[in-house]
């Protein structure tokens, strides 16, 4: 087996890594937070269906 | 395991089945005091009057059956996205325990960014159960919340920058020293952001309400604890080293 530090060096992380990582937090974002911000009228329906999941996981809501 | 597209997927396989364990927890163990909060809650509203949130009300908007479906589905799909982007953090990191195997490096990175965005957001601002949160604060209460879960990553990175610093000590002076900063750290973020502004409803039961933190608590160290594990699991090449051997014993 190489040694860690050598097979770190040879991840190449490309440029859309960081647009999949922003669509990750988006992502996140839309699951635990979406208040109305982003959506609009829709958004009412996305938070009462994901209620339980953000209370279960600590975030703050009504 | 050189490339960033093979880290991604497995980012995302080991955030979906961390989810899945996460969201298992909650509908056998989380769902049970969010029961009770909601019974506090329906005691306490009046019949026909909106809250402004209908959590089981007489002209809801999810059902409560679709909310504990879709709070798990929540959880999976939470446990996805920060698949990929704790693969994509795991494949920027060139300092974080750079002479540990990968699976003791996913492990101990899991263990850290549980503790930046579950446990500390969890000891300076509690998760509460449906019933508690006034609706006039949420705002303020997220920016909080979320200036907390800043902060800790801040220390997750201060930490290992300050690790790479001390690098020509000894292993058990620097791990002190860096034990050191990461409380004091920890100590000044917790002093310094604002209590939390809402209080907690005089029919609230206590025991339910702990019930509930704990088992938030719970279900978050399964969440992240889970996605460092898993996705050592999955890049180590220890573990494929074990499978290769036994397709040769077979063989």
């Amino acid at each position: 087996m190489t040694s860690p530090a050598a097979s770190l060096s040879a991840v190449r992380v490309p440029k859309w890594a960081f647009a999949v990582s922003v669509l990750g937090l988006i992502v996140t974002y839309l699951v635990l937070q979406e208040n109305g911000l982003a959506l609009g009228a829709s958004s009412g329906l996305l938070h009462e269906f994901f209620h339980d999941g953000r209370h279960a996981l600590g975030v703050p809501c009504h | 395991m050189t490339t960033y597209k093979s880290l991604a997927l497995r980012g995302v396989a080991a955030g979906g089945i961390a989810g899945v364990a996460s969201a298992l927890v909650q509908l056998l163990v989380t769902e049970i005091p969010i029961r009770a909060a909601l019974a506090v809650e329906e005691a306490r509203a009046p019949a026909g009057e909106e809250a402004g949130h209908s959590h089981g009300g007489e002209e809801e908007l999810v059902s409560r059956g679709a909310q504990v479906v879709g709070g798990m589905l929540g959880v999976v799909i939470v446990g996805i996205a920060v698949g990929l982007v704790f693969a994509t953090a795991y494949a920027l990191s060139k300092r974080w325990f750079t002479g540990s195997t990968p699976f003791s490096r996913s492990f101990a990175f899991g263990a850290a960014v549980f503790g930046a965005v579950a446990l500390l957001p969890w000891l300076k601002y509690p998760a509460n159960p449906p019933g508690v949160g006034d609706p006039e604060t949420v705002n303020y209460r997220t920016a909080l919340y979320l200036g907390v879960v800043v902060a800790g990553l801040v220390i997750v990175w201060g930490a290992s920058w300050l690790a790479e610093q001390l690098r020509a000590q000894s292993q058990p002076v620097r791990t002190t020293a860096v034990l050191l900063a990461v409380a004091a750290a920890t100590a000044v973020v917790l002093l310094a952001f604002p209590a939390p502004p809402d209080t907690i409803p005089a029919d609230m039961p206590v025991n339910v309400l702990w019930q509930f933190r704990l088992s938030s608590l719970a279900q978050l160290a399964t969440l992240y604890v889970g996605i460092g594990v898993v996705f050592g699991l999955l890049i180590d090449p220890a573990t494929r080293r074990v499978k290769a051997s036994e397709k040769a014993a077979v063989a």
